[in-house]
């Protein structure tokens, strides 16, 4: 089969990819090795978590110096009014009443399944009301049995109160996020859990639950709490998997089906044929079947070490596709810090792009004419230490397919 | 193409030289290896049967971790086990590598292997030895079939839950029918109708015939057994593995006489094209593997090279589409839904859910049968949004519980297209369209 263009990964940045491109009319084949890290670790969307947080200066002040200082970043590469512009593409995939918002277009502090707070930009319509948490003034809502959620350790942090439901009468299944998310798309479920936490309100004025609200349908099972219960309710987000995560992933994969896009989820590539600097079609293979697909263009957005882009040995970080130099912040000495929680340098390992988001080698020429690189893969960046993940994701997703279609 | 120079290749995660790559890629992955897990949990988020049963630990517990403890001839191996549907998402979703289902499947075939499995069992994974006597009496048995007297005694002497309704058998079977058509066309084709195309769903396979007819092939069926899935769900690799042995000679001599190998149900075509190398490792399974194709995905290859016969005519239906699991496992895309996007005035739309909860013989016995259905509950939900007025999915088993659960009418995407490519002033006989457009 031959695409016009062929996406390697299957987390936020391939996603985006594939989504640009086929909104231009490209005929797109995307590929995946399994659901990527969108629907373990991403809730909401994170743009510059580092900066200083203000109410009353928009993010794009701190960002736009933040860019003047950092060059070689991939938001450096971009610029303010193209990581704006993916933005925007990225929102309108979520239309009401599912949405994702900046409140006062800055960052704000959402509470975290851990008991702290952190800072993030885009927060899904279910998670605003979080940002309000007041002491005192919020129920955490916990379920027995439900490993990957400890109310009253928030509560705790949040110096409210909590109350951990029991489900004994409920659906005999484990109790996970998943099955959790399920039932609360079921109205008898919902009933008998407002029933319970109505008898443990006292003067509180919100609700926070852990962020499993319902797959499909998230809004209608939040207002149909909220008028059983009477109080506002939000989600926090919990430990993997990522329920809001998973919603964005079939949001992105209900799309890219209707669009025509040949979605293949489970498979790796497992081989690529070039010919000088062009690349000319990769091999995947399902046992014993070999496959080959070709196009006029490629983007690789693999993510780093847990999605597989990246590998080590005992010798040396390699790119597990097309081999491709990786940029290493200096010797081995200099990549980890003392402790777990210090800086570790390493976190700014990948690849190294033009402005076209083509790779590059040491010397900044590009390697291959039809391939761009986008997402977590990129070098120069640390977006634990930024918290600027989902940003750097969608926005060199965008822009990859911009330029690759644009050629 | 081919000639381009080969960098680097990458096999399961190492780096390897082009020879490596030919010897590990003949070699297979190695079976039963769970080091890879890093316990993400991103399969315990997609598995059906998890979703529904707290009798099941799911795959990730199931598979690689319970591996973990089957070694050193410790077998560890528990009844939960055998919930496990074979649906293979759990593989799908995994970033890491893992043959999770796979696992899962061999620690089911050893802990059933020692205990036994009951006559039921081999009574539902056989039945389509018995498959042309239920058609030769299909007026006498279908009544019985479905006969409450009948279903409470199957379900009391042997566990097939008299809640679950069985599909009529068909006189003539698909077999008898194609003897007395005559096949013509340019260039020859083999199909593997499978036995429920044959006895209880022979539309499907005169429709495949005369798609194919109209896109300029003869058909040609090559001697043909069961598959051997049913068996290999039970998890009986020996019962599986001989009736592979079966087909593949005839297979085979079909494929070295030049012609590809079809199949209209994506439940077969998996087994034919990956289980008969990989698990079963049946002589020549990789050869036969190379030459079979999904009847859409050939089409789809057709439409590729501009010669797919796109003549249809406009069909006012609103359907819904269903991708079957192993259909998934093909890797293949939704070739159906490419297809018969194609067709004008079709509305399609593509049922965001995934595995419907037979699982084949899984949703009839009785231990299982309130899983099965409670898996389908969600798929059934997920139509209601859409609200069709009819089903299409490649997959019998699918087709079978989408009937059950929805009481609408399930079709194979093959019929539709058929319907589409008739010729408007043609005389249509009942091939199970909705009336409207009869």
């Amino acid at each position: 089969m031959n695409y016009d263009l062929i996406i390697i990964g299957m987390g936020l940045s391939g996603l985006m990819a594939a989504k640009t491109s086929v909104e231009a009319d490209r005929k797109v084949l995307i590929i995946g090795k399994g659901m990527g890290g969108l629907t373990l670790f991403s809730n909401s969307i994170d743009v510059l978590g580092i900066l200083p947080l203000t109410e009353t200066t928009p993010l794009r002040d701190g960002l736009s110096k933040w860019i003047l200082k950092h060059p070689d970043h991939p938001y450096g590469k971009m610029g303010l009014e193209k990581i704006k512009e993916a933005l925007s593409s990225f929102k309108a995939l979520f239309p009401p009443p599912y949405t994702f918002q900046a409140i006062n277009e800055s960052n704000s502090l959402i509470p975290t399944g851990a008991g702290t707070f952190r800072p993030t930009y885009l927060i899904p319509s279910t998670m605003i009301g979080g940002t309000m948490i007041k002491k005192e003034k919020t129920l955490v809502i916990g379920f027995n049995g439900y490993k990957d959620f400890y109310p009253k350790q928030l509560a705790n942090s949040f110096k409210c109160r909590s109350v951990t439901l029991s489900l004994s009468e409920r659906p005999p299944s484990e109790i996970n996020a998943t099955n959790l998310a399920r039932w609360m798309e079921q109205p008898p479920f919902r009933e008998f859990i407002c029933n319970e936490i109505i008898k443990h309100i006292q003067d509180e004025e919100s609700i926070g639950f852990p962020a499993v609200l319902g797959l499909k349908d998230p809004i209608v099972v939040i207002k149909d709490l909220e008028r059983r219960i009477g109080l506002p309710v939000f989600e926090i987000p919990v430990l993997p998997p990522s329920i809001p995560g998973l919603r964005i992933f079939h949001r992105f994969k209900e799309r890219l089906i209707q669009k025509g896009v040949t979605f293949l989820l489970g498979y790796s590539v497992s081989k690529i044929y070039l010919n000088g600097s062009r690349c000319e079609g990769i091999e995947v293979f399902n046992p014993p079947i070999l496959t080959t697909y070709t196009a006029d263009r490629y983007i690789l957005s693999t993510g780093r070490f847990m999605g597989g882009g990246l590998k080590a040995n005992r010798e040396k970080i390699f790119e597990s596709i097309f081999n491709l130099p990786v940029s290493l912040p200096g010797p081995i000495e200099k990549w980890f810090g003392h402790s777990f929680f210090d800086k570790h340098s390493i976190h700014r390992v990948g690849l190294s792009i033009d402005s076209s988001f083509r790779p590059v080698d040491e010397s900044g020429k590009p390697i291959l004419e039809n391939v761009r690189v986008a997402g977590t893969i990129l070098a120069h960046h640390n977006f634990l230490e930024e918290k600027s993940r989902e940003g750097i994701e969608i926005a060199t997703g965008y822009w990859a397919a911009k330029n690759a279609i644009e050629q | 193409m081919r000639n381009g120079k080969i960098i680097s290749v990458l096999v399961f995660g190492d780096l390897v030289d082009e020879y490596m790559y030919e010897k590990i890629k003949r070699k297979i992955w190695p079976k039963g290896n769970s080091d890879p897990c890093i316990r993400c949990a991103t399969c315990m988020a997609v598995c059906p049967v998890l979703r529904v049963t707290p009798l099941f630990p799911g795959p990730k517990q199931a598979g690689p971790g319970a591996e973990r403890f089957r070694k050193e001839g410790n077998s560890s191996e528990n009844e939960w086990v055998d919930l496990c549907i074979g649906c293979h998402l759990c593989d799908l979703v995994c970033s890491s590598d893992v043959p999770v289902s796979e696992l899962t499947l061999l620690a089911k075939a050893n802990y059933l292997n020692k205990k036994g499995r009951p006559f039921r069992d081999w009574l539902l994974s056989h039945l389509s030895h018995f498959g042309w006597l239920g058609s030769l009496l299909s007026p006498l048995i279908n009544p019985v079939l479905n006969n409450n007297h009948f279903k409470w005694m199957l379900d009391l002497f042997l566990k097939i839950d008299r809640r679950r309704g069985f599909p009529a058998y068909q006189y003539p079977t698909f077999r008898k029918w194609f003897r007395k058509h005559s096949s013509k066309g340019g260039k020859k084709i083999a199909y593997f109708y499978g036995c429920f195309t044959n006895t209880n769903e022979v539309e499907v396979g005169k429709a495949t015939v005369e798609v194919l007819e109209a896109n300029g092939f003869e058909v040609i069926l090559p001697p043909q057994k069961c598959c051997g899935l049913p068996m290999l769900g039970n998890s009986d690799l020996r019962g599986a593995r001989r009736m592979a042995l079966k087909n593949a000679p005839s297979l085979l001599q079909a494929i070295r006489s030049g012609y590809d190998l079809l199949f209209s149900s994506t439940s077969c075509g998996h087994m034919i094209k990956h289980e008969y190398s990989h698990l079963l490792n049946i002589p020549g399974a990789e050869e036969i593997a190379n030459h079979s194709f999904d009847l859409f995905e050939y089409l789809r290859n057709l439409k590729e090279s501009g010669t797919l016969n796109t003549n249809f005519k406009k069909l006012q239906i609103k359907a819904a589409y269903f991708a079957p699991c192993h259909l998934r496992s093909l890797g293949i895309g939704l070739p159906a839904l490419e297809i018969l996007s194609l067709i004008p005035g079709l509305q399609i739309d593509n049922i965001e859910e995934d595995c419907c909860g037979l699982g084949g013989a899984f949703g009839f016995k009785k231990e299982k049968f309130e899983i099965s259905r409670e898996i389908g509950k969600d798929l059934a939900l997920a139509i209601g949004r859409i609200n069709p007025e009819i089903i299409l999915t490649d997959c019998e088993g699918c087709r079978l519980q989408l009937r059950q659960l929805t009481g609408l009418k399930v079709l194979h995407p093959v019929q539709v297209l058929r319907e589409a490519l008739r010729n408007p002033q043609s005389s249509v006989e009942s091939v199970g369209m909705p009336e409207k457009i009869l």
